[in-house]
């Protein structure tokens, strides 16, 4: 045990006191802030409000007016002109304040053919990904509709305007349950951490064992040490210089948000929603993945002798841990649904997605323990294989051994 | 009570036996010469007395006991690749490894200080590995492997690459240990060296013991059958009929008399009747070098016939 202390201390002290994991430190989050920032700059924070024209061709006028109030008075509300009856010209007019980008569209509206017709509408929008001000339209359009419609069938001009309201969702009560658009954002943040901090340590213990490989500081430890309890130490000397720095990463987030600093420089109420069982989740969870992963980085870097030849392996731990990003949004979706619950057992991809899954809305008990449960038999097995290929392939030089060597190393006592 | 003791030891690799029935035994007190040339074989067999492979079959003890891993506290490794962490300051990495041979760190810096005083290399304390040079590092390596005063010393190609006034120092240090009662065990390709330093010596060859035992008996096992000689002038008593080898480098000469005909006088008779000018005329038992190569010659001889 003092051996594993010492180990691990020592990598721990030496890796913390680098320039680069400083610089992770800072640029790591730096990097996302500047995204968040780039985001918010590039997505006006208020829809402002669009400009339009009217054209209501003869006999159309009424219908015309109408909509102009319902657009002017609407939940998205625009500037409306009415241009009615059309000059021979006004299309062409309409088409240059477009070019010039005076205008954000211009609406078309024809009389039916025979009497009980439903009047054609042309839209014609200065840009086609401009869908709020179509959507808002073709709203106000149906509203202006279904009143007339009403009003022909009887009813009172007030009675007609009470139906067709349009209709407010209460969505306010959504914050209590902390299922709101913040959550996940704050929860998909802490996914993306996971993720990076479990790659970059996890090849940290790859690249640290092929160094002292090359270096031959093996002879010398071996000859007091067991091989296990050195690929014991590294990985929790490393792997606690990941949490350190999610440690840092997490305080400096929760901080910030406490002290509304960030609201402040963002000029946004930003409320960061972090329960305590997601922190705790994130944690164990972190560490079993880190574990899972670090074990197989361990093996990788013993079976190899330099940086090249390690990155021909690295798909095998690549690979599956960058599954858990293309199955990501399946558990965005619908956190509850056949592909989340799958891969939330799958020992290879659970520390990700269970993660996910429970800073999204609680899964049951029984499904938690038994991603659980997988996961650390998995590690138990992938430490054993681990720490006798680890045990062997440290000593070996030279060549790259084939699959049937490595096999046969498993059975060395 | 041997310190180290191999009985009939065996190792075979995926494709090749490294170590073939070897026994040998090393004393408290003594230094011992492990020798051989290189892909012999000495650097499994050291590997195998400290644990990092285990022998195939026959017996290792340490200590008169049966291999444990806790002997290992008691012995000092200097491997033959020299390994050190390269980005760690050189005081903490001796203190590391002091800690992992179970000295706590105060007395692991003590020593390491003691150590590098001792050495020459308190300058490089504060440096970083990387930083130093190869003589240095193997400083440093050599202060690891004896910060926590085993007793047991194992040291594989320790002189390598260092030039003659560090290799002295070094030396001097470890005959200071032999004289504390340490035994020490050191592996070379270089048998001049060893000649004048061990007590007793392991040949090996191909895995195989070629020859061992105290330096001096097995010397005596030798007759004085070698004649140096400095000379001016005429190199016609090179031809002596009690001559059965010679190396003539022009004014220097190396003999091998044959073994019916072992007194040297005859030939310095000859020289000196021919008017030839004699520097210097020593007579000597074959050096350690000599007799390996000709013991190896006779294991080959013994193979192709």
């Amino acid at each position: 045990m003092r051996n594993i202390w010492l180990i691990a201390q020592r990598e721990y002290m030496e890796r913390i006191r680098t320039r680069s994991f400083a610089v992770m430190t800072v640029l790591i989050p730096a990097l996302m802030i500047g995204s968040a920032f780039a985001y918010m700059a590039f997505v006006p924070s208020d829809q402002e409000s669009a400009q339009i024209t009217i054209v209501a061709s003869l006999g159309m006028e009424q219908f015309g007016d109408d909509l102009r109030t319902e657009l002017m008075q609407g939940r998205h509300p625009m500037g409306a002109d009415l241009i009615s009856p059309p000059a021979p010209n006004t299309r062409q007019e309409l088409d240059t304040d477009l070019a010039n980008k005076d205008l954000d569209g211009y609406l078309w509206i024809e009389s039916p053919g025979q009497a009980g017709g439903r009047p054609v509408f042309q839209y014609v929008p200065q840009s086609k990904t401009d869908v709020t001000t179509k959507d808002a339209i073709s709203v106000a359009i149906r509203a202006v509709l279904a009143r007339e419609g009403l009003m022909h069938r009887g009813m009172s001009s007030a009675e007609a305007q009470a139906l067709t309201q349009p209709v407010d969702l209460d969505t306010s009560q959504a914050t209590r349950n902390d299922h709101n658009a913040n959550a996940k954002a704050s929860a998909t943040v802490l996914f993306l951490l996971m993720y990076f901090v479990i790659l970059l340590y996890g090849m940290n213990v790859a690249r640290s064992i092929i160094e002292e490989k090359t270096s031959r500081i093996f002879e010398v430890m071996l000859a007091t040490i067991r091989p296990e309890e050195m690929m014991a130490g590294k990985m929790i000397g490393v792997g606690s210089v990941g949490l350190t720095q999610v440690a840092i990463w997490l305080i400096a987030a929760i901080t910030l948000a406490a002290t509304s600093l960030a609201s402040r420089l963002l000029h946004r109420n930003i409320h960061v929603p972090l329960s305590g069982t997601q922190v705790i989740f994130f944690v164990i969870f972190f560490l079993l993945g880190y574990m899972l992963y670090s074990s197989m980085a361990a093996a990788l870097g013993a079976m190899t002798n330099s940086e090249q030849e390690l990155q021909q392996l690295n798909m095998f731990m690549v690979m599956p841990l960058a599954s858990c990003t293309v199955i990501f949004p399946f558990v965005l979706w619908h956190s509850d649904g056949v592909i989340a619950r799958i891969f939330s057992l799958i020992p290879f991809t659970a520390p990700l997605i269970m993660y996910m899954r429970i800073a999204l809305k609680a899964p049951p008990w029984y499904e938690v323990a038994g991603s659980m449960l997988l996961l650390c038999a998995t590690i138990w097995a992938i430490l054993w294989v681990a720490s006798r290929i680890y045990r062997v392939g440290i000593l070996m030089y030279g060549k790259k051994p084939n699959l049937a060597e490595i096999l046969r190393w498993l059975k060395y006592s | 009570m041997p310190i180290v003791q191999l009985e009939n030891v065996r190792k075979a690799y995926e494709n090749k036996v490294a170590v073939e029935g070897l026994s040998l035994a090393i004393e408290a007190g003594t230094m011992f010469g492990l020798l051989g040339p290189n892909g012999s074989g000495k650097t499994s067999s050291i590997r195998m007395m400290i644990g990092i492979t285990l022998p195939d079959s026959g017996m290792v003890k340490l200590f008169d006991e049966p291999f444990q891993r806790k002997h290992l506290a008691r012995v000092g490794y200097l491997p033959e690749e020299r390994g050190l962490y390269k980005k760690m300051k050189v005081l903490d990495q001796i203190i590391f490894l002091g800690q992992l041979h179970g000295l706590d760190s105060a007395t692991a810096r003590r020593r390491a200080l003691g150590w590098c005083e001792r050495l020459e290399i308190t300058e490089a304390i504060e440096k970083k590995t990387e930083e130093l040079s190869k003589g240095m590092q193997q400083k440093i390596q050599f202060i690891c492997a004896l910060l926590h005063d085993p007793d047991l010393i194992i040291m594989d190609e320790p002189f390598s690459g260092l030039d003659p006034m560090n290799a002295e120092l070094l030396l001097d240090n470890l005959v200071e240990q032999r004289r504390q009662g340490k035994a020490v065990l050191f592996s070379t390709h270089r048998m001049d060296q060893v000649e004048k330093l061990c007590d007793s010596i392991a040949l090996i060859h191909q895995g195989r013991l070629v020859l061992s035992g105290n330096m001096r008996e097995v010397k005596a096992r030798y007759p004085q059958n070698r004649v140096q000689v400095e000379f001016e002038g005429d190199d016609a008593f090179l031809r002596h009929s009690s001559v059965a080898e010679v190396k003539n480098y022009g004014g220097h000469a190396e003999i091998k008399l044959r073994p019916e005909n072992l007194d040297a006088q005859p030939l310095l008779a000859e020289a000196v009747r021919n008017g030839t000018r004699i520097r210097r005329f020593e007579v000597s038992a074959p050096t350690l070098e000599e007799i390996f190569i000709e013991k190896v010659r006779e294991t080959k001889g013994q193979e192709n016939a």
